[in-house]
């Protein structure tokens, strides 16, 4: 009990200051007529965005939105509001809406985004290879199906918290048959036998449901593209997971960083050549993955809401 | 005749009745579906064929997907919605250029896609009308460790459905290339574009 409260007040003291500065750069919901023409136009390369500036961030309740969305998205001027002015001759369909999301801490991004293709390449690559060749492919499915089942009680309580009462439900039943029947989660044995599918939910999806936008684009090194919103909830994810509740002499640093860097291993075994292959599709891969990411969590916000 | 065969007869007949009434239906909604999932198989039995999985045979390989995604993408509408406000700055023949470049980019990249999956099964769901001349047709991969939905979006062409999108575990591909294709078209003119497209397309 203790336990739980403890984890309601870290997530709440945590998680409402963090989002709140983040809202601040995310696009004002008004549409923002700015001039037709870009703000930098004098051939600002990506590599070289305009300074990002605090103070028009915490400046945000005497400027305008206007100006915050400029001193924001910077270098990016929002391509939906520019698009009312030039589409003159647009094609008959209307252009489907493209979520955006503000990058002003891009060139760190930028290097995180080449540390995990190093990572990928150097590391992670060459040891998933070695490792595909040694764990046959019906040993690496039991332990994906095992290192899931652990995320389980993260996506009951998330269903919960999105009051999706049946996906939480159906979760739960899941969790309790595949620990117990499929032993340990094991075997995914409730979508055979009950024919009770996973039912995806984390976090940073909870706070979408609710209407929290992604703050800005941040690349995480390990995990990969992600937002201030969609951080936070892998942080809160983290309270729901039940190996972060096993005390530290029985679960080393140590144990702990070997069963992460498994699971990434073994989930990446089933995945070699599909990042080949979205970069080699890619014109500028840096933008194609942040494109990606919003619209992969998106389309989630959005399932969450059926 | 005893009662009990009269009331099978009659079981019998019912049941013919009631499969006339529905077996038409499906064969009329269903067009959109059946249009992607004939060029989906044709385009996987390129993929699975042992003939064709040698290097040395990719190039027949490609010439051979590449007659395909003629019939099943299009292209010029793909384009005009990729550039969206943009394709107006193009002109006649960059855009005829753009269109041809676009293509083999989209090719190479549905091929690369779709070649991960040609061991798994692949299940055609549902469609959706989206608008009087578009639909969307559901398609769900089913992995050992997931299930992957790959929507694809079509257009009502000539008496023809065709696609113009791809949208997999909900990233739109025509979406993906215009985020891209805008960052290169706020600086710089569409020749520049073009000539980034050339590069890349010779280097695949």
């Amino acid at each position: 009990m203790k336990r739980i409260c403890r984890f309601i007040l870290t997530v709440v003291l945590v998680t409402y200051p963090v989002i709140l500065w983040a809202q601040a750069f995310d696009e004002p919901d008004t549409v923002v007529h700015t001039s037709p023409e870009p703000v930098h136009s004098d051939a600002a390369p990506m590599d070289f965005p305009q300074p990002f500036s605090l103070s028009a961030v915490s400046g945000q309740h005497e400027a305008p939105a206007i100006i915050v969305a400029q001193a924001i998205v910077g270098e990016e001027v929002p391509a939906r509001e520019l698009a009312t002015f030039t589409g003159k001759e647009a094609p008959e369909e209307a252009e489907e809406e493209v979520p955006l999301i503000a990058d002003p801490i891009a060139p760190f991004n930028k290097a995180m985004y080449h540390v995990n293709d190093k990572l990928y390449f150097w590391l992670l690559k060459p040891v998933t290879q070695v490792y595909s060749h040694t764990v046959p492919e019906p040993f690496r499915v039991v332990f994906s199906n095992a290192f899931d089942n652990l995320m389980s009680p993260g996506r009951v309580v998330n269903n919960l918290l999105q009051l999706r009462f049946k996906a939480a439900g159906n979760e739960f039943i899941r969790f309790i048959f595949n620990t117990v029947a499929g032993i340990g989660g094991l075997g995914d044995v409730a979508s055979p036998a009950l024919g009770i599918k996973k039912q995806e939910a984390d976090f940073g999806q909870t706070l979408g449901h609710y209407g929290i936008g992604h703050g800005f684009y941040l690349v995480l090194p390990l995990f990969g593209p992600s937002s201030v919103r969609d951080g936070v909830g892998i942080a809160a994810d983290r309270f729901m997971y039940p190996l972060s509740y096993i005390s530290s002499n029985e679960l080393t640093f140590g144990a702990a960083a070997g069963i992460f860097a498994g699971e990434k291993v073994n989930d990446t075994s089933f995945h070699i050549g599909e990042y080949e292959s979205f970069k080699d599709a890619a014109i500028d891969p840096y933008i194609a993955m942040r494109d990606a990411f919003v619209q992969y969590r998106q389309k989630k916000v959005e399932d969450s809401k059926k | 005749m005893s009662l009990q065969e009269e009331t099978m007869k009659k079981y019998l007949m019912g049941i013919a009745l009631f499969l006339c009434m529905i077996i038409p239906l499906p064969a009329f909604a269903g067009v959109p579906l059946e249009t992607v999932k004939v060029h989906v198989d044709k385009v996987l039995d390129v993929l699975r064929d042992p003939a064709l999985k040698p290097e040395s045979a990719k190039k027949l390989k490609k010439e051979r997907i590449r007659a395909i995604a003629e019939k099943m993408f299009d292209f010029t509408e793909l384009s005009k919605r990729t550039l969206a406000q943009n394709w107006s700055k193009f002109t006649p023949e960059q855009q005829k250029e753009f269109i041809t470049l676009y293509k083999s980019l989209l090719e190479d990249a549905y091929a690369d896609k779709i070649i991960a999956y040609t061991e798994e099964k692949i299940l055609f769901t549902k469609e959706v009308p989206l608008t009087e001349k578009t639909a969307e047709v559901q398609s769900t991969v089913i992995r050992k460790t997931e299930e992957i939905p790959i929507y694809y979006r079509v257009i009502l062409k000539d008496g023809v459905w065709m696609i113009y999108d791809v949208v997999i575990e909900g990233v739109s591909l025509i979406n993906n290339y215009r985020s891209q294709f805008r960052e290169i078209l706020v600086n710089k003119p569409p020749e520049s574009l073009l000539e980034t497209l050339r590069k890349k397309v010779k280097k695949a």
